[in-house]
């Protein structure tokens, strides 16, 4: 009996032995998707996964400073290259792409249209500009600024209005549906099952909206270079990329090798449809 | 000395004066001023001072009642009410500042009455004052508590007998001879009202120049320009430094009356 136990207990000491516990760095947008590809890619492959959700720029930071995870996920390049550069990381590739997304409390009928983002009194939350979120944030107004579409000083108005700027970009969808502000510039994957109920997305014409484009890659000292690989592989699978796309992410930007459907990728990134989440998910 | 507890002493010393040292040798550099001069340390200073102020006031006016009833009136459910307004020093902050908002958020239970007389709480600098009091005004509580405790009752019963009235005795007698447990606690609360961080970024946000104290301000510059971080991180230890002086000077100023 007890030979028994021992010799079963051995089994899974050498069985645990090969598989590896991978810890991954994820931008804060990525939580839910992550979470479940991890699940997933566990019970497919019998590794542990760990991550770490933040906003890329903290996670950046960490890993300037000596944090040593297998995989890092970030939410644009800038908070990404560096690291690429400095050798702390092996060159990443683009592994989906996400859009813009203006949400508003769902009881809250102050906000309307993006115009009523500038008019006096509004209380805006968006995300710091180190944050990639509240970097794509500060393109959109510039943009819509330089249509002109909204009147003179559309970007001034709004970043008057802005009440907090958040280390990362749950934090702001938090503060909407919480009820707090009046509204909130997150991803379009943001507006998640858990936070729909609770929240209204403000049609942002294409033109105005940004295509943020997340790199994923190993770090270079990885003490499990194999299964780091498997996970990245994993992510940009089939499977994986269903599991984003059931999240609200879009296919990753047109790669030189995806030439072929370079045209369908571009479509559906591009599309002319104004509110990417609703249409993305039933 | 023995060896084993030296060499034991030495390395937890030396562990506890590393990382200050090393703030301050990154902090403190050629740097220093024009960072410090910058709109970003200036403007967390800013907020700091003028919000630790409020806090100050606030907790000197409604704390010391308080204390002085704990300190010399029984009344039921006095226990009670000695741990709950304990809770907070025990309470981890982002749990009071979830609390904070869920009270007087916009959506909380005085959400709607607040906002019906035009008052909006939430990511003002009077949140800050809020989150900033709430952590830190149970430590003013305790000392002036015992403060008022240790003061000698035959003393105010003399003055009395002489024929002063409750507020005569209370600010030439009981105030006089609490004061430096007062002045101890408050010390104490300033510096918590400094360092407070997860009330503060859940319910008033982090808005430079308005809401972002010097503990925000240093969060959101390591993710970005490391400078203002590590000149406020300097600062920081500094004032620290002097906190603790100044409340062990006053510590020996009431235990050597």
């Amino acid at each position: 009996m007890i030979l028994k136990l021992l010799a079963s207990t051995l089994l899974l000491t050498l069985g645990s032995a090969s598989a590896a516990s991978l810890t991954v760095f994820a931008a804060a947008s990525l939580t839910d998707a992550f979470a479940e590809i991890g699940r997933s890619f566990d019970a497919a492959t019998g590794n542990t996964t760990t991550f770490q959700f933040a906003g890329s720029q903290a996670l950046r930071t960490q890993l300037d400073n000596g944090a040593r995870p297998d995989v890092y996920a970030s939410a644009n390049n800038a908070q990404f290259d560096p690291l690429v550069k400095s050798g702390l990381l092996s060159s990443g590739q683009p592994f989906l792409s996400n859009r813009l997304a203006v949400i508003a409390p769902r009881n809250n009928v102050k906000i309307q249209t993006l115009l009523d983002l500038s008019k006096p009194g509004v209380r805006l939350v968006i995300a710091d500009k180190a944050v990639p979120v509240g970097d794509y944030t500060r393109r959109m107004i510039s943009a819509i600024d330089k249509s002109g579409a909204y009147g003179k000083d559309f970007s001034g108005k709004f970043l008057k209005n802005v009440v907090s700027e958040e280390p990362n970009v749950r934090q702001v969808a938090l503060k909407v549906q919480l009820g707090e502000a009046d509204a909130a510039v997150v991803y379009s994957s943001d507006v998640t099952p858990a936070l729909r109920p609770s929240v209204r997305v403000i049609a942002l014409p294409t033109r105005f909206n940004q295509s943020a484009s997340y790199p994923i890659g190993i770090l270079k000292n990885s003490a499990h270079p194999e299964a780091a690989q498997a996970f990245v592989k994993f992510v940009l699978s089939a499977e994986g990329q269903a599991i984003l796309k059931k999240w609200g992410f879009l296919k990753p930007p047109a790669q030189p090798a995806t030439r072929i459907s370079s045209v369908a990728v571009r479509a559906a990134i591009m599309g002319d449809d104004a509110m990417p989440t609703v249409r993305a998910r039933k | 000395m023995p060896a084993l507890p030296l060499a034991l002493s030495v390395l937890l010393v030396l562990f506890l004066v590393l990382p200050l040292l090393a703030l301050l040798l990154r902090g403190l550099n050629a740097q220093f001023l024009p960072t410090l001069l910058g709109p970003v340390v200036l403007d967390a200073l800013q907020v700091s001072l003028l919000t630790t102020s409020c806090t100050m006031i606030l907790t000197v006016l409604l704390g010391t009642p308080v204390a002085w009833l704990l300190a010399r009136h029984d009344f039921a459910g006095k226990t009670a009410l000695d741990t709950l307004l304990d809770l907070p020093i025990v309470l981890p902050p982002v749990v009071a500042g979830v609390g904070l908002l869920l009270a007087f958020g916009r959506n909380g239970l005085l959400g709607a009455p607040l906002e019906l007389a035009g008052i909006s709480v939430a990511f003002s600098p009077a949140a800050v004052v809020l989150a900033q009091l709430f952590v830190a005004a149970p430590f003013y509580l305790r000392t002036a508590k015992a403060g008022f405790m240790a003061v000698d009752r035959d003393v105010e019963d003399a003055a009395r007998t002489d024929g002063a009235d409750r507020w005569t005795v209370f600010r030439y007698i009981t105030w006089p001879l609490a004061f430096a447990f007062l002045l101890e606690g408050l010390v104490l609360t300033w510096a918590r009202a400094l360092g407070e961080f997860g009330a503060t970024i859940l319910f008033a946000g982090s808005l430079q120049g308005k809401t972002r104290t010097i503990t925000l301000a240093i969060y959101s510059a390591l993710e970005s320009d490391l400078a203002p971080a590590l000149v406020l991180s300097a600062v920081m230890v500094v004032v620290a430094f002097t906190v603790l002086v100044v409340v062990r000077r006053l510590g020996s100023a009431h235990t050597s009356r």
